[in-house]
């Protein structure tokens, strides 16, 4: 299960804390630039808090799974995803074919392993494209403060009041449905939280100490920012992250529903619960409807145990109200 | 102090205002090959028609001065015409805003009549078995896509009990009057009701149920169970009151979210509303329609964060208004 990687987590040296290190996991890449030791073992506190919630374990181990599924499955099974065979048209679950087949005699768990590898790393491309803009924009507002702060918070302010859905709706159909376009129109809407978080960081972190020591011995803005500042300002933000696949993934979903996403023949979740709307309603071949949209359910319930979990192990104060 | 307050925040919404309508403009102006690219890639028309149809719709002005030509003819009433059916922009909204409306209308109601009993029965009994199973029922709630729900509902309650219609507000053959109408329009209206009422419920369980478990640790909750009032009381009076304020908040800003999900509930049942034509209108690039359902949905986010700081203030003494 190498697949998936818990984040690393930089929290800062601010409270030195003891532990073993990460199982398997210490030098995950994305952890280099923090300062070696404290931060490494922050990982491991982080791990070992995270360990207890059962459900975030769980959540992790379905996600991981489901990834290495879509990733190789499609390989595994003997069934041509867009291969239309008039002799298997419309078959029930069988052993054969384990989700049943289309009215085109495409066999179902083959689209919905290639459809699961466009919704998950569409969601995934558009959550990391928010994750740069919203800690780029967080970042610069929170370190340079004064007007530049303002503006850009004003500015956050409006994509809040934007209607989202709309708003995605009307990039895909003007620009037309392609990889990026969907991405990015996901990701516009979806970078403010993340600017918000970073930047409220930012505030309190450049008051600290550490910035002002390193600052004494000559370092320069985009040095403080880039290795002292935003190491310590991340662990809400990876909360946040976690939580935005979950979103990222209904809004692509939503969005192939529409009929405004990826265009058939290409599969994706929520376009396979589109062709099957008339199946369901008017011939009742549930199978068309229950598969696809459980792999919907199955994944943002995962991501959204594993964001509970991080916010729990990041932040202990909200540990205790969260538990029950 | 409430009056000057709520001046002041009006002035505040009219800058955040205009911020959204150039973004929309700008937005709308990305379409490769500007607003009539479609219409000359499907309709065999002439150059020189598409020269008249640029003029007609002032598409040669420079961006500042169609940017400013539009938002004058927002703020006068005169929203453009339609570009698919020549119809007046605020006269085709105007016949579908009332249905996503009274969706969205029930659809709230609805949920908070099952978040706050649940929520609070949920609080007052942690750990218990109802605790558990209204937490992981609203776990799985948030992470159910409203599509899928909706398309299990018509399976299970159209094709096979056939209860409940399965498209439409009204049953078009037959006629009904009286109660017999009201029956027919409630008939349809369940089934898109509950589905666009799943999350927002979900949502709020847990938001109050957290809110109750807060506020009934407090001291002044635990100085009223010792003076011996009735636990009634207390749960009510003492910490609903408190534990309403957040609350309060959070579901108001739900409104909006509810209005947006409409789009999902109107194509899965085929109910003509905003969303339905809001999505139609995408797929013909109709740009004045486009804009303005925008403007509407801006507008209503706008004016529910206004009333939720308004409620907020009403309901909690200690904001000032300075």
């Amino acid at each position: 299960m190498s697949e998936v990687r818990l984040p690393p987590e930089p929290l800062g040296g601010s409270e030195p804390l003891g532990g073993p290190d990460l199982p398997g996991g210490g030098d995950s890449p994305g952890g280099g630039e923090l300062a070696g030791e404290s931060a490494r073992s922050l990982t491991a506190q982080t791990w070992r808090q995270f360990r207890r919630h059962r459900l975030a374990v769980g959540g992790l181990v379905i996600l991981g799974l489901l990834t290495v599924a879509v990733i190789l499955g499609p390989w595994l099974i003997p069934f041509d995803p867009n291969r239309i065979e008039a002799s298997t048209a419309n078959l029930g679950p069988s052993l054969t074919h384990l989700m049943g087949t289309d009215e085109l005699g495409r066999d179902q768990l083959a689209r919905i392993l290639v459809g699961g590898r466009l919704t998950l790393s569409v969601s995934a491309a558009a959550v990391l494209v928010a994750l740069i803009a919203g800690v780029a924009v967080g970042a610069v507002a929170g370190y340079a403060g004064g007007f530049i702060d303002n503006v850009l918070m004003r500015v956050v302010d409006i994509f809040y009041a934007l209607p989202g859905l709309f708003i995605v709706i009307l990039l895909v159909a003007l620009i037309g449905p392609s990889y990026w376009t969907i991405v990015i129109a996901i990701a516009v809407l979806s970078w403010m939280n993340t600017a918000r978080l970073v930047r409220s960081s930012f505030l309190s972190l450049k008051e600290k100490e550490f910035v002002e020591a390193a600052r004494t011995v000559g370092a320069s803005d985009v040095g403080i920012v880039v290795r002292h500042i935003l190491p310590n300002a991340l662990s809400p933000v990876i909360v946040a992250a976690t939580l935005g696949v979950a979103n990222a993934i209904l809004i692509e979903s939503a969005l192939s529903f529409l009929g405004l996403g990826f265009q058939p023949p290409e599969a994706t979740w929520g376009g396979l619960l589109s062709d099957a709307k008339s199946s369901v309603v008017i011939t009742g071949h549930w199978w068309r409807g229950l598969f696809p949209g459980l792999m919907i359910f199955i994944t943002v319930l995962s991501a959204n145990f594993i964001g509970d979990g991080l916010r729990d192990a990041l932040d202990p104060r909200s540990a205790g109200i969260k538990k029950g | 102090m409430v009056g000057p307050y709520i001046i002041r925040r009006l002035l505040q919404a009219i800058p955040l205002l205009f911020g959204i309508s150039i973004i929309i403009f700008l937005m709308l102006q990305m379409a490769p090959g500007g607003p009539l690219a479609s219409g000359e890639a499907q309709a065999a028309i002439t150059p020189e028609q598409i020269e008249r149809l640029r003029g007609h719709y002032g598409l040669d002005d420079p961006l500042p001065v169609q940017y400013l030509n539009w938002v004058g003819g927002i703020v006068t009433g005169d929203w453009g015409t339609s570009y698919d059916t020549g119809q007046p922009v605020l006269k085709a909204i105007g016949e579908r805003l009332p249905t996503t409306l009274v969706l969205t209308g029930l659809a709230f109601v609805v949920s908070l009549l099952i978040a706050i009993p649940v929520g609070v029965l949920a609080a007052t009994r942690q750990y218990s078995a109802f605790d558990y199973a209204s937490t992981g029922l609203s776990f799985a709630g948030i992470a159910t896509p409203s599509f899928w729900f909706g398309l299990m509902l018509l399976y299970v309650f159209s094709f096979q009990l056939d209860l409940l219609p399965s498209s439409g507000l009204t049953d078009l053959r037959v006629e009904h009057t009286g109660l017999a109408d009201l029956w027919d329009r409630t008939q349809h209206l369940i089934m898109p009701v509950a589905v666009l009422a799943l999350i927002a419920t979900a949502n709020l369980t847990r938001y109050i149920r957290s809110s109750m478990l807060e506020v009934l640790g407090q001291d002044y909750v635990r100085t009223a169970r010792g003076s011996g009032l009735p636990e009634r009381r207390v749960i009510l009076q003492h910490a609903g009151k408190n534990a309403s304020i957040p609350v309060v908040t959070i579901a108001m800003l739900m409104v909006p979210d509810l209005f947006l999900g409409a789009v999902i509930t109107e194509t899965i049942f085929s109910i003509p509303g905003m969303g339905a034509l809001f999505v139609h209108s995408a797929e013909l690039r109709d740009y004045p329609v486009l804009l303005g359902i925008l403007i509407i949905a801006a507008l209503l986010v706008v004016v529910t964060n206004l009333a939720t700081d308004v409620i907020y203030g009403f309901l909690d003494p200690r904001i000032s208004y300075e």
